[in-house]
């Protein structure tokens, strides 16, 4: 067999393995279908328990939403499991459920409550499922003056399955403020025995028109209460101005163009229409020679 | 003053020209119609299907459609400076090639903003611009600039044909339809040669060779003011001006030195547009090339050292993502017509041609990098920004209609080449000394 004969095998027979390789890894999904992975995340605020399920089919050329898909909210303790509704999940995969606290949710005897997020299936995706278990908390955000300085106070609490009120002790409070595109780290907080800690407000810090201003304080990923944030708002801000040109400039809102512009256009247009009127009436007389009479 | 032998001599030899169509230009408009056929079928899948059909998106809004309009109101831009400023200096070799520049600026001035209308995804609402259109906007100005361009050109032109349309009224030999006799007879508004008509004919002319040369110097920059205005990285420049108007003269130069060696070959004037005409446009292309690069340089240069974040993300994505047509655009584009005209043995006419190709098509990916790279690399963020709507690339409805605005241009010029001769047969038939211009008389008497 010559060289070039032998080439021409291994080339075809690495081009069949090519070929082959993908195609099995497709019949294999069609027959065995995808397990979609859940994600979920557990965001307390004010009260208000926001369940975040984020549904997905995770490959090699990328991590893919699974729109659409029915998730199945619910939370367990140690007596009860109770259903808490269900989301379709948007265009980026994520099926979102808020709670409001005052509904109560099954505990343990920790205090804890168990959360499920789970996919029944549907067409080629497999069943899946996901859980987190947070103890319920809560943040609340206070301000106090002290001498020329501003603070903003924090309390956290937990409350535990008969419904007492224990500070939480020692964990890390991240201070915000929200500003146009995402949350402004303004400080942080190691928490007491008491379970309070302050930080001192920075100023210069830029609010509504009334100088309001909104402050965020928030556990973050944390092993026993997720996600907790608490927030309050104070006039502590400096009023936004909004921008009123005194004169005419080049914003959409205002009704004329300034001076300067108006007088170049008015100039320019003049002076070349000017032109092209005096090229015209040069046509013009043109004709009207050919009309004369030879003398 | 006329040569009446030598003018009836160049009628008799352009006549053929006018009169006929032979089967390969039938073809070749039949080719030229399908083509536009296709754009036509492309127009109507995006009116009914929307700018879904085309790669622009919310990040990437403009596409292949802008870089055509800049492209094509480019060498509208330098057809008018080039033939004014022929006309004006009275340039002895400007007589064969004068009307192919009159006919470049005008045709691509009739093509390129219709590539706008493309962009635009509201067409039933384009009349709301004269309603309610802004003047503190710079899309306002550019309305205002083109269509104030068009009329100044189309006065150009017909003051520049207006002779030879006459000529053609009175050439008996002339073998064409009565109609085409008539239309010619109207238009030649009666003009003879008598010296008060050819005066007046002079100074209108003169008087709008300076104006299409001002108002394509304004209008371009008006153009590039539209991207420099703004703070996206790669457009809020200075220069942006100059270097718009330099870019469009420059590749209007190759265009022009295509249609020259078009002509040529299809009408056989090789002893009309000889080496001499291609070298002296060469050597135009070379001082562009120059100047184009200078200015290429040095908005690259102050970019890259002021490492601005987002200058600096930019010419990143121009030097990998847009490496070859990068390099082709400012650098092949640049180097090529200096080595060509720069070296004796290589400027022939075949050479210099060539580079013009190259000047041409670099100059569209010229374009196609200033568009294209800064709207992927936004300046500020967009929320909910997919990465299929930061990348762009044109679908087969963009492509189709840029063929077609091609083929409309190659068509209107070989229509126009059949109504007045493309070569200015009333300037060939003066003698080699022609008039000066009015503007250098009037400089002479003040002197």
């Amino acid at each position: 067999m010559r060289t070039q004969d032998k080439f021409r095998i291994i080339f075809s027979f690495l081009l069949c393995l090519c070929n082959l390789v993908p195609s099995a890894q497709n019949k294999k999904d069609s027959v065995t279908g995808i397990t979609p992975a859940i994600t979920f995340s557990y965001l307390n605020s004010n009260d208000t328990i926001i369940l975040t399920a984020n549904i997905f089919d995770k490959k090699e050329t990328g991590v893919f939403a699974i729109k659409n898909a029915v998730i199945e909210f619910s939370a367990s303790g140690d007596n009860e499991t109770r259903n808490l509704g269900q989301a379709k999940a948007d265009e980026e995969g994520n099926a979102i459920i808020k709670l409001p606290v005052a509904s109560g949710l099954p505990q343990d005897k920790d205090g804890k409550t168990t959360y499920f997020a789970k996919f029944s299936g549907k067409g080629k995706y497999q069943p899946a499922m996901g859980t987190f278990s947070a103890k319920f908390a809560r943040i609340t955000v206070n301000f106090s003056k002290e001498d020329s300085l501003s603070f903003i106070l924090v309390t956290a609490t937990q409350i535990d399955h008969k419904g007492v009120v224990n500070p939480i002790q020692k964990e890390k409070v991240v201070v915000y403020v929200p500003r146009l595109f995402n949350l402004l780290k303004i400080g942080e907080i190691d928490l007491d025995m008491a379970g309070t800690g302050k930080v001192e407000y920075p100023g210069r810090l830029v609010g509504d028109s009334l100088g309001n201003i909104m402050v965020i304080a928030r556990i973050e990923e944390n092993d026993t209460y997720g996600n907790v944030q608490g927030q309050s708002s104070i006039s502590w801000g400096i009023p936004k101005q909004y921008y009123l040109a005194e004169k005419p400039t080049r914003e959409l809102w205002t009704p004329i163009a300034p001076i300067w512009m108006i007088v170049t256009l008015i100039i320019m247009l003049t002076g070349v229409w000017a032109h092209y009127i005096y090229a015209v009436i040069q046509l013009v007389k043109i004709k009207q020679i050919s009309k004369r009479k030879p003398e | 003053m006329e040569n009446k032998d030598t003018k009836e001599k160049l009628l008799r030899e352009f006549a053929p020209q006018l009169e006929k169509t032979s089967s390969v230009t039938l073809v070749w408009i039949l080719f030229l119609l399908g083509v536009i056929g296709w754009g036509v079928y492309a127009f109507v899948a995006q009116v009914t299907k929307g700018h879904i059909v085309t790669g622009m998106r919310d990040n990437v809004v403009w596409g292949i459609y802008i870089v055509n309009f800049i492209f094509f109101m480019g060498m509208s831009y330098s057809g008018a400076i080039i033939s004014g400023t022929l006309q004006l200096f009275r340039t002895e070799w400007r007589k064969p090639i004068i009307r192919m520049a009159e006919y470049l600026a005008i045709i691509s001035l009739l093509i390129g903003p219709g590539y706008i209308l493309l962009c635009i995804g509201r067409l039933d609402r384009l009349y709301y611009l004269a309603l309610f259109g802004r003047i503190q906007s710079p899309i306002t100005w550019d309305v205002i600039a083109i269509s104030t361009d068009i009329f100044g050109c189309l006065i150009f032109l017909y003051l520049s044909i207006l002779r030879d349309i006459a000529s053609l009224r009175d050439f008996s030999e002339l073998k064409i339809p009565a109609w085409r006799k008539k239309v010619y007879s109207v238009l030649a508004l009666g003009y003879t040669g008598t010296p008060e008509q050819e005066k007046r004919l002079r100074r209108a002319t003169d008087i709008m060779a300076t104006m299409v040369i001002a108002i394509a110097i304004i209008v371009y920059s008006v153009l590039a003011w539209i991207f420099s205005v703004t703070l996206q990285p790669g457009w809020h420049s200075t220069i942006f001006g100059p270097y718009f108007v330099i870019a469009a003269v420059y590749s209007g130069t190759g265009v022009l030195i295509i249609a020259m060696w078009v002509f040529r070959k299809v009408y056989r004037l090789d002893q009309y547009i000889t080496r001499k005409h291609f070298v002296a446009m060469g050597v135009l292309m070379v001082v562009l090339a120059a100047l184009f690069g200078y200015f290429t340089f040095s908005d690259y240069l102050t970019k890259w050292y002021g490492s601005e974040k987002n200058d600096e993300s930019l010419i990143r994505i121009l030097f990998t993502e847009y490496y070859w047509p990068f390099i082709f655009s400012n650098y092949i584009g640049v180097l090529i017509p200096l080595l060509v005209v720069g070296i004796p043995k290589l400027r022939t006419i075949t050479n210099i041609t060539l580079s013009a190709l190259v000047v041409i098509v670099a100059l569209w990916f010229n374009r196609y990098l200033i568009v294209i790279p800064t709207l992927e690399s936004p300046y500020l963020p967009i929320q909910d920004s997919r990465p299929e709507w930061t990348n762009y690339s044109g679908t087969w409805v963009e492509f189709a209609l840029m063929a077609a605005g091609v083929a409309l241009f190659c068509l209107l010029f070989t229509l126009a080449s059949k109504f007045v001769p493309v070569m200015n047969v009333s300037e060939m038939s003066e003698g080699p000394k022609a008039e000066p211009s009015e503007l250098f008389k009037a400089e002479e008497s003040l002197l």
